[in-house]
């Protein structure tokens, strides 16, 4: 690389964060993570059960974010978009299922539907 | 400084080979001199104990004792990470803003016995997360974020609310549904989580890396030559360029801009086309560098994502139309509260 494509790349770009690591992100991305998963296994309500979800999403997003600038491209910004996609269709379909399991039973407890596991 | 910062840079992409090597040895030597292990296990066994007692449940919920305990710990947890980071160094304040923002409200989202209630708590996230995009300068996926989260999917969340909930009573605690007041096993799940927790820091403590400045080395700076549109407007602001000249592209339409040169040719229609010098700040936004990766770099993916939604759509359209009766319990019940209010008018 030149000299010229070198000042290219680092002109007038936001300095670095001081000693911001890609650890700390990923801890916060991991503690996001893990308060998901136990909102997801302890709470009884579907909608919230699926929020929780979104959580997990979201936790992912920062990791991938974190990963993207660490290394220096944009795949992991892509990649968010598509978990982006992913997501809007996990919230359109379980709130489908959602709105259907509420009509037959009346109720959102997630344990009300314990007899499918047969 | 900038020397300075790009041999720390050096230094830890040296180290990252490490990550997968701290599998094998978990217990070694050199784990203090990343993080304060007392501080950061510690904080792990805390914030277990403030989200276990912040979790609704049956009898006396301490939700405040317990989301002040979850706060100490995790705050722990950070300062563990804070105190012994490779050269000393610590994020900025703005890091630390978001980061407990995003975490104290997505604590709220799983501890809010009112689901309304938690949806908006999980909106306060996605600010928070957006938040640290921004720290991380992905500024588009930031504003996408809350566009497309805060925007749409957390409206959607809101309407199934609406849809889906029993008809509300008087008093606050008894309008709410015996299974929004309790959840199920609060102890257990939160001792596997934090167990989770604790196995993913100690994995990670090897990977400690301060991030590189920004497009440094990056071999999308390179793209700027596919956009001369941008490089032409940037030349007709600093009048390096007038009236109707334009960049000379070649036979396959491919814009003759030499990067490592620093030049591009240019002419006006019909004219003798002539080099001019790029100006030497000429950088790749992150909404073009997200474009391309998108575009150029994963065509196929988007078209997969398409049909993804689309499908979902179809999915929730069908789902949605269909005839559902009401089971046995439910109609008992429906009929007992009607026979029940018809008793009342009656009285």
């Amino acid at each position: 690389m030149t000299d010229l494509a070198l000042a290219i790349a680092q002109a007038d770009f936001p300095l670095p964060m001081p000693g911001a690591t890609l650890y700390h992100y990923l801890l916060v991305s991991a503690l996001m993570f893990a308060i998901g998963v136990i909102g997801f296994v302890s709470r009884r309500n579907l909608i919230i059960m699926f929020l929780c979800t979104e959580l997990m999403f979201q936790a992912a997003g920062i990791a991938l974010i974190a990963f993207s600038r660490f290394h220096l491209n944009h795949t992991g910004e892509a990649f968010v978009i598509f978990v982006l996609t992913v997501a809007a269709a996990e919230a359109a379909l379980a709130l489908a299922l959602v709105v259907l399991l509420f009509r037959r039973k009346e109720t959102l407890d997630a344990s009300s539907w314990a007899e499918l596991k047969g | 400084m900038r020397s300075g910062r790009k041999a720390r840079a050096a230094g830890f992409d040296r180290r990252l080979p490490h990550v997968g090597n701290s599998l094998r040895s978990a217990r070694s030597p050199d784990l203090s001199e990343f993080f304060n292990p007392v501080l950061l296990y510690g904080g792990c066994a805390l914030g277990a104990l403030g989200i276990a007692l912040a979790l609704p449940r049956r009898g006396v919920s301490p939700q405040v004792l317990g989301a002040i305990v979850a706060a100490i710990g995790l705050g722990a947890m950070f300062l563990g990470l804070g105190v012994a980071t490779p050269d000393g160094a610590r994020p900025r304040v703005m890091f630390y803003i978001f980061a407990v923002i995003a975490l104290g409200a997505s604590l709220r989202v799983i501890s809010h016995p009112r689901p309304v209630y938690a949806a908006l708590y999980f909106i306060l996230t996605i600010l928070a997360s957006s938040g640290l995009y921004l720290l991380l300068s992905a500024e588009f996926m930031a504003f996408a974020l809350i566009i497309v989260y805060a925007g749409a999917i957390l409206i959607t969340y809101l309407f199934v609310i609406m849809l889906a909930t029993e008809t509300p009573v008087e008093s606050e605690l008894e309008a709410l549904a015996e299974y929004d007041r309790y959840s199920r096993e609060p102890v257990a799940a939160t001792v596997a989580g934090f167990i989770l927790i604790a196995a993913l820091s100690t994995l990670l403590a090897r990977g400690v890396g301060e991030l590189p400045p920004p497009r440094a080395g990056s071999p999308d700076v390179a793209r700027i030559a596919d956009l001369p549109g941008k490089v032409e407007r940037i030349l007709r602001d600093s009048e390096t360029i007038t009236g109707s000249q334009r960049i000379v592209r070649d036979a396959e339409g491919k814009p003759a801009i030499d990067l490592s040169e620093g030049t591009a040719l240019v002419a006006a229609p019909g004219g003798e086309p002539h080099a001019v010098r790029l100006p030497g700040d000429l950088v790749l936004t992150n909404t073009e560098g997200v474009g391309f990766s998108l575009l150029v770099d994963h065509p196929g993916s988007i078209e997969i994502a398409g049909v993804i939604l689309l499908m979902a759509m179809l999915g929730a359209v069908v789902l949605a139309r269909k005839k559902v009766e009401l089971d046995e319990r439910a109609r008992a019940r429906q009929l007992a509260a009607h026979r029940a209010a018809a008793e009342g008018v009656s009285l």
